[in-house]
């Protein structure tokens, strides 16, 4: 590639604005730590002490556990079913002229125009009605049902823009079908698979309105948080719990970032 | 562009799609080894009851005996934020063995024919339960049986600043509620649940009669008075609690918890007597009529109706307990300062205790209640 | 179709499969309607069947605990006559516009910043931006309670700088504070579209567009911006469409005059028990969303043939 001077460039006052953007994105959340370490159940200011005593208690209560671990299950489920569910469906539009293509898209983006309080309630109706128990597996095709819209609409346009000659020269090369979709079509969709995990995981485990009507005895994280509310002494410990959420966020990415460096290097 | 360009990009593709590999096994090493105490949780056995409950009723200190019967384990537990919200859940088809509605509710619930009635003599503890909070109003099946086990009651009163609100010598009032002087200062709790029935308290609408036409009428009026003067009403008491310790609120209506609880942290608040009467209510247990596991149900209610149990109550959430032993550890200063009695009949009949009304008039009170709450 | 041919002519040489393979081959729309299969499965089940229980329900009345399932527009006359529901739709309307508008235009420059100008650890920027989000949305939406609270972070800090005497009350409980709280909480599903339509743009273009003399403003309204309009419809429509159904931020910060319509179909299906008026609300909403969209598209449909 030529050089392109003016993009590589850096540009001051954007670099300012990113800088400011993070400042605002991460201040709110940060103050979630704080609050974790201060000596009062009631989170205002100024604080009156510090402690880790909700740390501690936070280790002896199981429920809060119970279900951070429900909401990780459900959350990977999710992000890994609804992207393979996209992918398949995002290479099906792309790659075939199907008739009534914009009706099937349509069709599969019905979610987002629809609020997800009906579709908790009336997809409890139906489990009822069917006589299935709610489980984290209703929670799992609430979830769902939520996600594959976003997992679409995310890689939708990665597939788009897709060139499909490049196929065509792999093919031409010899590699079979599934080869080429590995070696070939997936590096060049693979940013559109990773902001599809990583916003299908987000909003799963974010999610509260579908939980809300099909959890059965294993609640996820937020809808025992909404239950704490109710008790602010518990209320500490939720807050410490999502400092450990946080921290252990920052961990993984770190050590993603280091074993993706590596990787780099040794490739080169 | 030519072919050979395209491949080399591929082949940058490929390197960092061996990389995202890379991190894709990292991050799941994390992730596993993240939740060590959720490994241990995860063992807790299918075979433990289940109890859907207000959020604070899921802690160990309720289920003492419980856990000595079975290994340490605790019964499941699923959390709702208000009564009608567990109602809802439980008609969609949502089956637990236990329940936690209060008196108001309870014929209600029963009538939506839910739940099995539960055999007295089948709970240890039942000797000692107070008598007057067992006979209420639509609470006796057949042959004995009843429909609710009560467990815990009290009152909702005012919790107000001692230090912001200036009663000018004159008694404790609901008209607190209703001052223009703390105007954007007050709260409330947001359902109707117990908002209406405090409107009729301060309209002076009798509870016999609150579901005439009348009733409605004023006490309708009332809540309209009401409405502008509220910086907000919720159904979370965190949300009080914190408005109060900070001075945000002056006065709201609350639970006695919060009374405690504040106090608790120093915040200079009382639980107020106000001179209407405060609003009185039993809650207690009913057992789902497809329950999986009746026996832990029975084994559930025994051990919510144990002494240790209502000792934690007491003192911790300031609420009152069924077992009239739970009630001996405390001197009756202490019971007094909470609003409470060794004869709970003093207390709720000294205030007014709710009434069950019928679902009509439930859903036409919810509705214009939140009507009002929104502006109409 | 070279890679067509090839793949197919390979699949028939396995044996069992030449039939199939064939007839695929011939068809090429039935093996992409195979391969929906699994997606449109799940979708029916859970889109097909709960959408005709809501359309059923809408047109059925509450009696007691039970549905009369005479079929009547009684609720929907009620939506039209009362106008609690009409003012509620447009409150719902306009804080969600507002915070949808609000958002993509805070969130633009950063896609772009991280599209064009970042050129190592482009990923790690990603997951920087999305990494607040991993948090629960309802500690979010208490931490704003925090910080534009009575006693929050503006207030104390105004006060100590003494430009205030008294907190400002305003900040809290009203529909200023759920537009802020929800623009912040979404910013996520801004910079992904955003971040990935931008990602796209053959850096080619722009080079072409400064050889023919483009400065960096005409460069970017002759390409990028254009380019880039799918990415901000996305972001828009992800955005603005589920946060008008949203009931928990309005809940926890709207106070009395900050309710939405979310808040009214929530409480048909709770306190208020009336279960086929709130399918009523929820079909208004839709139909309501659906032609905001409509219109929306129309107008960047013409916006965009303008600016080409």
């Amino acid at each position: 590639m030529s050089d392109l001077s003016y993009i590589k460039r850096p540009n001051r006052p954007l670099q300012i604005y990113a800088i400011l953007f993070l400042v605002v994105l991460y201040l709110p959340v940060l103050f979630i730590p704080l609050f974790s370490f201060n000596d009062s159940v009631y989170v205002k200011f100024p604080l009156t002490g510090l402690t880790t005593k909700w740390y501690v208690e936070l280790w002896s209560r199981e429920p809060v556990w119970n279900a951070l671990w429900n909401s990780v299950k459900v959350g990977a489920a999710v992000a890994v079913i609804s992207t393979i569910l996209g992918v398949i469906a995002a290479r099906a539009i792309t790659r075939y002229r199907l008739p009534g293509k914009n009706v099937l898209v349509t069709f599969i983006m019905m979610p987002l125009v629809i609020p997800g309080i009906i579709f908790g309630v009336a997809l409890l109706i139906l489990m009822s009605r069917l006589g299935v128990p709610l489980s984290l597996f209703t929670v799992t095709l609430g979830h769902l049902i939520v996600c594959l819209p976003f997992a679409v609409a995310t890689l939708l346009p990665r597939f788009e823009g897709f060139d499909k000659s490049m196929e065509e020269a792999s093919a031409d090369l010899g590699e079979n079908g599934w080869w080429t979709f590995w070696r070939v079509t997936m590096p060049m969709v693979f940013p559109g698979i990773v902001a599809s995990l990583l916003l299908s995981f987000t909003i799963s485990f974010d999610e509260f309105i579908m939980a809300f009507f099909l959890t059965g005895t294993d609640p996820t994280l937020p809808m025992y948080i909404w239950g704490q509310l109710r008790f602010p002494q518990e209320f500490p410990s939720i807050l410490a719990l999502s400092a450990l959420i946080l921290f252990v966020s920052f961990f993984v990415v770190f050590v993603a970032q280091y074993f993706g460096r590596r990787g780099l290097e040794s490739d080169q | 562009m030519d072919i050979v360009d395209q491949l080399g990009a591929v082949r940058e593709g490929k390197m960092s799609r061996r990389a995202f590999a890379r991190s894709l096994l990292a991050s799941g090493v994390a992730i596993a080894t993240l939740p060590a105490g959720a490994r241990r949780a995860m063992a807790a056995p299918e075979d433990q009851g289940t109890y859907f409950t207000w959020g604070g009723y899921d802690i160990p200190e309720l289920f003492g005996p419980y856990m000595a019967n079975n290994n340490g384990e605790m019964p499941n537990f699923a959390v709702f934020g208000g009564s009608e919200e567990a109602l809802t859940k439980m008609r969609g088809g949502f089956v637990v063995d236990v329940s936690h509605p209060c008196n108001q509710a309870m014929p209600r619930w029963v009538a939506t024919g839910l739940f099995q009635p539960i055999d007295p003599s089948r709970l240890g503890n039942w000797p000692d339960v107070i008598p007057a909070l067992v006979d209420l109003e639509g609470n006796d099946a057949e042959g004995g049986s009843i429909w609710m086990a009560p467990f815990d009651w009290g009152q909702t009163s005012i919790t107000y600043r001692t230090d912001l609100v200036d009663l000018e010598g004159k008694e404790e009032s609901w008209d607190i509620l209703w001052d223009p002087k703390y105007s954007g200062k007050l709260g409330s709790l947001g359902s109707g649940a117990d908002a209406w029935w405090v409107g009729a308290i301060k309209a002076g609408v009798d509870f016999k009669d609150i579901d005439t036409p009348e009733a409605f009428e004023k006490i309708a009026a009332v809540m309209r008075e009401q409405r502008p003067l509220m910086r907000t009403y919720t159904d979370d008491n965190t949300t009080l609690e914190q408005a109060l310790s900070s001075g945000e609120m002056v006065a709201s209506m609350t639970w006695a918890s919060s009374a405690v609880q504040l106090q608790a942290e120093g915040v200079p608040v009382k639980f107020a007597k106000p001179k209407e009467g405060a609003l009185t209510w039993v809650c207690g247990l009913m057992i789902h009529k497809d329950a999986p596991k009746v026996d832990k149900a029975y084994e559930i209610i025994d051990s919510l109706l144990s002494v240790e149990t209502g000792h934690f109550m007491i003192n911790d959430y300031g609420y009152g307990h069924s077992n009239i032993k739970a009630f001996d550890a405390f001197d009756a200063a202490k019971l007094d300062s909470l609003g409470l009695s060794k004869t709970p009949s003093e207390v709720l009949s000294a205030g007014h205790f709710q009434v069950p009304q019928t679902q009509e008039w439930e859903t036409k009170m919810n509705e214009t209640f939140e009507q009002i709450k929104a502006g109409f | 179709m070279t890679e067509t041919s090839n793949s197919s002519t390979k699949a028939q040489r396995s044996p069992g499969r030449g039939g199939l393979s064939g007839l695929l081959h011939r068809h090429e729309n039935l093996r992409g309607f195979l391969l929906m299969t699994p997606t449109l499965l799940v979708m029916g089940v859970g889109i097909i069947a709960p959408f005709f229980i809501l359309v059923t329900m809408s047109l059925w009345t509450r009696q007691g605990f039970d549905f009369d399932t005479t079929l009547t527009m009684a609720n929907y006359a009620r939506t039209w006559n009362e106008p609690i529901y009409g003012a509620l739709l447009s409150r719902s309307f306009w804080i969600s516009g507002i915070a949808t508008v609000a958002t993509v235009i805070l969130c633009y420059p950063m896609a772009y910043f991280v599209a064009f100008h970042v050129h190592r650890n482009k990923m790690m920027w990603i997951i920087l931006m999305t990494l607040p989000f991993w948090t629960s949305y309802l500690l979010r939406v208490f931490a704003w309670k925090v910080i534009l609270g009575y006693e929050g972070v503006i207030n104390s800090g105004l006060m100590a700088v003494g430009l205030i005497e008294a907190p400002l009350e305003f900040l809290l409980y009203s529909q200023e504070a759920v537009i802020i709280t929800l623009a912040h909480a979404w910013a996520a599903f801004a910079i992904l579209p955003l971040y990935v339509s931008l990602e796209k743009i053959d850096k080619s273009l722009l080079e072409a567009a400064t050889d023919l003399g483009d400065g960096p403003v005409a460069r970017f309204m002759r390409i990028t911006l254009p380019l880039s309009l799918p990415g901000v419809i996305a972001a828009c429509f992800l955005i603005f469409i589920p946060t008008t159904g949203d009931y928990i931020t309005p809940a926890l910060l709207g106070g009395p005059d900050g309710a939405m319509i979310g808040n009214f179909i929530q409480l048909q299906f709770g306190p208020v028990n009336n279960w086929p008026m709130g399918a009523t609300l929820s079909m208004v909403l839709m139909m309501w969303i659906s032609l905001i969209a409509l219109v929306f598209l129309f107008i960047t449909r013409l916006a965009r043939e303008k600016i080409a």
